[in-house]
């Protein structure tokens, strides 16, 4: 598929997604909670959370499917609701499930969505089933395709804007390995494109994989947003040991109060989170000074997955 | 024009729904004309040719009568067809004006049941001189008549059926119409008592339409033609503003 001239004005952008005091409340419930969100153009950005924590309603609210209620929403670079048709005509979206008219083909459904955009939609149809791989099964009905086949079909249907930005509701959800991988480069052609991908999921690892970079959410909140290596090295570096006298080894570590954790690991190996400055070499030093022999010290650097836990743990501790 | 084609398209590969709308507006009428076709075969003296006045009279009668059926199906498909399988939010992420999405629903469904309307009206037309044998035709103004109150009543109740449907969500709609249209207005126009208030019933407006005839001139209520046309513009925007508004409205 040709590179648009809109991608390329859009690299050009700082951001693509900018939300000030985002709130979106469905009665006493607060699904949105004051959300300042800043989404640079040209990467693949992982809006992260568990189930329920408010993602789908905020790109709901960012794509104007449910009025916000209270906060700005700019969409590549232009403010919403106010510029809503200028924006969403280079926006590509799925929202939660991708559905379709089940009794259509791929073609046709695909034809629907083209008669409500621009004119050159219609001659992106082809081109779209093509690189989601979908074109020998374009003139069969949708309610034969898989799950699979249809988070495809949808990511056809968000190309047939040309667009600048994508925003992807767990566009993972029900993909066997094989396409979950296919999804992931997918989603990294299209950054290499120029385009920005904004995806929700509460897949971590895929996240970690796909994204460049990353915003945390829970209950409504962002609680951290940022590179996803940064975010990543917040959390508390650990240490995997094995020695020989792990009772022993316990007894020496329990006496150094910058071990915040110790955890088996098997017999004789230990992991543990180390605080406050500490560093290896001193406890390698402290279980050799105490006859500990060990025979592998490997620090660990955090994932993403341990600090979104630590992250929303501290948070549930706090409430 | 290309909203009002997905329209169309998304009716028209709707098997079902397209072989029943061409069985109650099409194929009743052809049923009927076999079966008169047969009977005047078989026993001439006592059933008389299948064609002639009074007999287009009873086809035009079951074109419009379930032909009406038909276009409420077909109206309320079209009314919630997007939102009920889920892809009405993928419309409107498109940037597409709400009541843009909903203002083509009305022509595609139209475009999709009037020329099925046309076919059965035609069979009824032509069968009715093909076999009319010695008996008298119906004149060209009465059967400008007749193509006037089919396209009256069946337009009428597709542009309520599309508002109806996308206002209440729902097919439901389906059921309450076909009720409104074959019972309770019928009811409510016997109803001496109620007056000139039941001019403003849309069925008697579409009746008004209707060519005097041996069967269908007892019950009208009688009104001027712009009285029945203003009544009939009447229920046609009060339903298209309900569904309109809701389709605005509405959270995707």
């Amino acid at each position: 598929m040709r590179r648009p001239r809109g991608v390329l004005s859009v690299r050009c952008m700082e951001t693509v997604i900018e939300t000030h005091a985002l709130t979106k409340k469905f009665g006493e419930r607060v699904a949105v909670n004051g959300v300042d969100l800043t989404v640079a153009a040209g990467v693949a950005f992982g809006f992260l959370g568990p189930n329920g924590a408010g993602k789908t309603t905020m790109i709901r609210t960012l794509l104007g499917l449910t009025q916000p209620t209270s906060g700005d929403v700019a969409l590549l670079g232009l403010p919403q609701p106010a510029k809503r048709a200028e924006a969403l005509a280079r926006v590509g979206a799925i929202v939660e499930e991708p559905k379709f008219h089940p009794h259509l083909t791929g073609r046709e459904n695909l034809k629907i969505v083209a008669a409500a955009r621009d004119r050159a939609a219609e001659g992106r149809i082809a081109d779209s089933l093509e690189r989601v791989g979908l074109a020998h099964r374009a003139d069969d009905r949708v309610k034969t395709y898989s799950l699979g086949m249809r988070q495809r079909l949808g990511i056809a249907r968000c190309l047939l804007a040309d667009p600048a930005l994508l925003i992807l509701d767990e566009p993972m959800n029900g993909l066997d390995p094989a396409g979950i991988l296919d999804m992931r480069r997918l989603i990294r052609s299209f950054v290499d494109e120029g385009r920005t991908v904004f995806l929700s999921s509460h897949l971590l690892d895929e996240v970690e994989k796909t994204c460049d970079q990353v915003a945390i959410v829970d209950q409504g909140v962002v609680i951290v947003q940022g590179a996803v290596g940064e975010i990543a090295a917040q959390g508390e570096p650990t240490l995997l040991i094995e020695i020989d006298d792990a009772a022993t080894a316990r007894k020496v570590l329990g006496g150094e109060s910058r071990v915040t954790h110790v955890e088996d690991e098997g017999a004789s190996s230990l992991r543990l989170t180390l605080g406050d400055g500490l560093v290896p070499a001193e406890i390698n030093r402290a279980l050799v000074n105490a006859g500990v022999a060990v025979s592998r010290l490997e620090p660990a650097r955090a994932t993403l997955e341990e600090t979104f836990l630590s992250i929303t743990s501290r948070l549930g501790a706090n409430e | 024009m290309r909203l009002i084609g997905a329209e169309v398209l998304k009716l028209v590969r709707r098997r079902g729904l397209m072989a029943w709308s061409l069985l109650l507006t099409v194929g009743t009428v052809l049923i009927a004309e076999i079966v008169l076709v047969v009977l005047h075969a078989v026993n001439p003296s006592h059933h008389g040719p299948a064609g002639g006045a009074t007999n287009l009279e009873h086809y035009v009668f079951l074109a419009s009568g379930l032909g009406n059926v038909a276009a409420i199906l077909i109206g309320a498909t079209a009314g919630t067809q997007d939102a009920s399988n889920g892809v009405f939010r993928d419309l409107v992420v498109t940037g597409r004006k709400r009541s843009a999405l909903f203002n083509v629903r009305v022509p595609g469904a139209l475009a999709v049941f009037l020329p099925i309307l046309a076919l059965g009206l035609g069979l009824a037309i032509a069968g009715s001189f093909v076999l009319a044998g010695g008996l008298p035709n119906a004149s060209g103004a009465t059967i400008a008549k007749y193509v006037e109150y089919a396209v009256a009543i069946t337009t009428i109740n597709i542009i309520i059926a599309v508002g109806l449907a996308a206002f209440a969500s729902s097919r439901v709609v389906v059921g309450v119409l076909i009720a409104w249209n074959a019972i309770v207005s019928q009811l409510l126009m016997q109803i001496s008592s109620l007056g000139s208030v039941r001019k403003g019933i849309d069925v008697a407006a579409a009746e008004h339409f209707m060519p005097l005839t041996s069967n269908g001139g007892g019950a009208r209520i009688a009104m001027s033609a712009v009285t029945a046309l203003l009544v009939l513009v009447g229920w046609a925007l009060v339903f298209t503003r309900a569904g309109r508004w809701w389709t605005v409205r509405r959270d995707a």
